[in-house]
């Protein structure tokens, strides 16, 4: 098999091979909390700002987003290095294809892009836990969630990260609709009102932030509209 | 590890010839197939075992597909979950290659989907370049040569690849280890077993389409009712001459109710012994 | 061997072997904790936070971590909840019949002993990790106890996943011969370190704090955060907005039978 090898994460031992550590593992996992909601005319991204590793912050204040133009973003939770060198490689995929064809990239083609690059790295994958969020051609708002190698699939809402377990029933029990596969079909798509959804996400973080340990300090709040993004916080409590 | 060297039917090679249109430096369909970056590990199987925990790919189905007088029926449920956490209820298990050609879903979903979704793409080149449909017979080898040339590598991909072609209707099943199956009825996934005990008491030949697709839905139903790691909405497809179409979609809460209009009657439930 | 009572320990090189092989045990609660302890003028300052953890997931905002051991000792535990309760009550139940025979005051010094020669008879298998504090005849005490059984007497001292945030404090800020608001304060500060920096410590602070005139235990001395945000468009869930399928009414009495029974006899 041709397979080309990433740059070594340790050090070869002189004369065979790579050679590491029994319990060595590239993998740590940094917390944090993404969610988004899709409505008929909007899109409410939000992610807690607390990088953490074991029982220590390391900040409170890191961006899980990251916006490509003004109707198509991601956000990502998991391991900050791989997040960010999948930011840094979607980021440049974006600034070529603007090149290329003169126009920002849609969601649609930005979530299957996703899924290729996340798929890239099957047998090593990065180890994070992402959402496509955005504006589709009708205006409407698309959410796309993502498990770690590429599986990807479009909903009305998604959350993913270390409150998972906790936000999503929250939002099942609020949002949950018809689901797209049945026939005769029938409406999916929330149809929250833009004010209520922003509270639901609030509300959502909060309980969130009062029992899992990862998230807190602070949540960043991307609302996005025809009219562009707005962005909102949300203060957690830092214990 | 050896490779099948046969044009098209060997999927994407590195070589400009057998990319006439200059797709994979494009990125369409996917990464170059050859250039899946491994880890720098000397054992491979227990990182892969190791990421597995990590990561937590989406697993468990059923999914059932048979053909009889009137075409094929393609039943599948929609629920998709990572460990004991239910990631997904409305996962769409059948991926719908071409008009005339559907793949279903069961094992990893990234592996499911990436590769039936590089099967279509290999199926639309197969027809520019020979102005004709592929047949089931050779999609189905397709998908099967690709799976064995990742053979060993941790793939998890239990598919069957169902569709109409000169031939008449067309079943296989192909999963990751390479095998590859023609037959007239299979199931696959966790729940199969159910799904099987349902199906094959109630299969005939001679079923009418209503009646298939009948049996392909209270199979799904039955075997979302024993298997937690099924579950969601049932899906049902017919393949005909003309192609498939999608026929039923329902939630199995309420299909539990369209079987057992009286839960409390449901031969499951126990006796109450304080019941008067 | 004879048979002496206590736990059986038998089964500890069966499970070590067994984990070498790559089976996983079951896990128990161990609390990330914020302890600390510190001996002012007349006294000594006890505090704890209030955090109890499952894993990644918060098992408990508001639990009490300073525990009883008598009316002049204290004791803040940190390592697994079920270890550290148990261990402080065994000793604390010692000491009540103690001053039922002696007729005086526990001293700290014995509670101390008392515990370390239980914690090194099981070897660090009771995962107790303890901050002592009291004031006796002989004056005020602050003892640190780990779980292998070895202690240290020191004038300030902290314990559990926070103990390097709030050692960090007390390092730059005590001196000798505090006032009690001093200490307290030093002692509060030390605690809110650790939850703030320290994910395995959060909520509230509580205090103990002990002089020779008796004991005044602040429980949530300080209540740090509330909710930061309340809902504009909070959830109602109106009453019969889920749907009585069927009502079905027993008698109970059919399927039990109630008999009158004696009362035990207790000997006096």
């Amino acid at each position: 098999m041709a397979a080309s090898l990433p740059m070594r994460a340790t050090v070869p031992a002189a004369g065979s091979g790579v050679k590491q550590h029994a319990s060595w593992s590239p993998y740590d996992d940094n917390g944090g909390t993404v969610v988004a909601v899709a409505g008929d005319d909007y899109c409410v991204v939000a992610a807690s700002t607390r990088m953490s590793t074991g029982y220590s912050i390391l900040t409170r204040n890191k961006s899980k987003i990251l916006t490509f133009n003004p109707k198509c973003l991601i956000a990502s939770a998991g391991m900050q290095a791989d997040m960010e060198t999948l930011h840094k490689v979607l980021h440049s995929r974006h600034v070529t294809y603007q090149f290329n064809h003169r126009r920002p990239m849609g969601c649609q083609a930005m979530a299957q892009l996703l899924s290729n690059t996340l798929y890239h790295k099957r047998f090593f994958p990065y180890y994070t836990f992402n959402l496509c969020a955005g504006l589709d051609e009708q205006g409407r708002g698309a959410v796309y969630t993502y498990d770690a190698i590429g599986s990807y699939e479009r909903v009305g809402y998604g959350c993913q990260g270390s409150g998972k377990e906790l936000i999503q029933p929250v939002l099942d029990n609020q949002l949950k609709a018809a689901s797209p596969l049945v026939l005769p079909a029938q409406q999916w798509l929330s149809s929250l009102p833009l004010e209520q959804a922003v509270d639901l996400v609030k509300g959502a973080f909060v309980s969130a932030g009062e029992r899992d340990i990862y998230t807190g300090d602070d949540v960043e709040i991307l609302i996005l509209t025809k009219d562009g993004i707005r962005t909102d916080k949300l203060e957690l409590k830092r214990d | 590890m050896m490779k099948l060297r046969v044009p098209l039917l060997d999927g994407p090679s590195t070589s400009a010839a057998a990319d006439p249109c200059g797709l994979q430096s494009l990125g369409v369909g996917g990464a170059l197939v050859d250039s899946f970056p491994l880890p720098p590990v000397q054992d491979l199987d227990s990182f892969e075992r190791e990421v597995v925990e990590y990561v937590k790919p989406n697993h468990g189905t059923t999914t059932l597909g048979f053909i009889f007088q009137g075409g094929v029926i393609i039943a599948v449920d929609s629920r998709a979950s990572q460990g004991s956490y239910i990631s997904s209820q409305t996962v769409k298990k059948v991926i719908e290659i071409n008009p005339y050609l559907l793949g279903t879903m069961a094992g990893g979903a990234a592996d499911c989907q990436f590769w039936e979704r590089n099967l279509g793409r290999q199926c639309r080149l197969y027809e520019l370049s020979n102005g004709k449909r592929i047949t089931v017979r050779g999609a189905s080898k397709l998908l099967a040569n690709t799976m064995f040339s990742y053979r060993g590598m941790g793939l998890s991909m239990g598919t069957m690849v169902a569709g109409w072609d000169e031939a008449g209707p067309g079943l296989y099943y192909v999963d990751s280890d390479g095998q590859r199956t023609k037959g007239q009825l299979f199931s696959v996934g966790s729940g199969s077993l159910y799904a099987y005990g349902v199906l094959d008491e109630g299969f005939k030949w001679d079923l009418s389409v209503e009646e298939a697709i009948e049996l392909g839905q209270r199979s799904i139903y039955h075997a979302t009712f024993r298997d937690a790691a099924s579950g969601g909405t049932v899906s049902v497809y017919h393949v005909t001459q003309e192609g498939w179409t999608k026929v039923r979609g329902e939630d199995v809460g309420e299909l539990h109710f369209k079987y057992y209009p009286q839960p409390e009657r449901h031969p499951c439930n126990s006796v109450d012994p304080l019941a008067a | 061997m004879a048979d002496q009572g206590g736990f059986s320990f038998d089964l500890c090189k069966r499970n070590e072997f067994m984990e070498a092989r790559g089976m996983k045990g079951p896990g128990f609660t161990k609390t990330g904790t914020t302890i600390a302890g510190v001996i002012f003028k007349d006294g000594v300052v006890l505090g704890a936070d209030t955090r109890s953890t499952a894993g990644t997931t918060v098992a408990d905002k508001n639990c009490e971590k300073i525990h009883y051991i008598a009316p002049n000792i204290y004791c803040c535990g940190a390592g697994t909840a079920a270890d550290t309760e148990n261990v402080t009550g065994m000793v604390a139940s010692q000491l009540e019949l103690h001053r039922y025979a002696t007729g005086t005051q526990s001293r700290v010094i014995t509670s101390m002993t008392l515990l370390k020669s239980h914690l090194f008879k099981y070897q660090g298998h009771v995962s107790a990790a303890l901050v002592l504090g009291g004031v006796d005849f002989r004056g005020p005490h602050l003892f640190t106890v780990y779980p292998h059984g070895s202690t240290d007497s020191l004038p300030f001292c902290t314990m559990g996943s926070g103990s390097l945030n709030a050692m960090a404090v007390f390092e730059s800020g005590y001196k000798d011969d505090m006032t009690k608001e001093e200490a307290m304060d030093l002692v509060a500060r030390a605690i809110r370190s650790g939850i703030f920096n320290d994910l395995g410590s959060g909520s509230n602070v509580d205090l103990c704090v002990i002089t020779k005139e008796g004991v005044d235990y602040k429980r949530n001395h300080e209540f740090l955060q509330g909710k930061p945000y309340e809902r504009q468009f909070p959830q109602k869930f109106a009453t019969g907005s889920v749907p009585v399928v069927r009502e079905r009414v027993f008698d109970v009495r059919r399927a039990v039978t109630v008999v009158e029974g004696e009362p035990m006899e207790m000997e006096g």
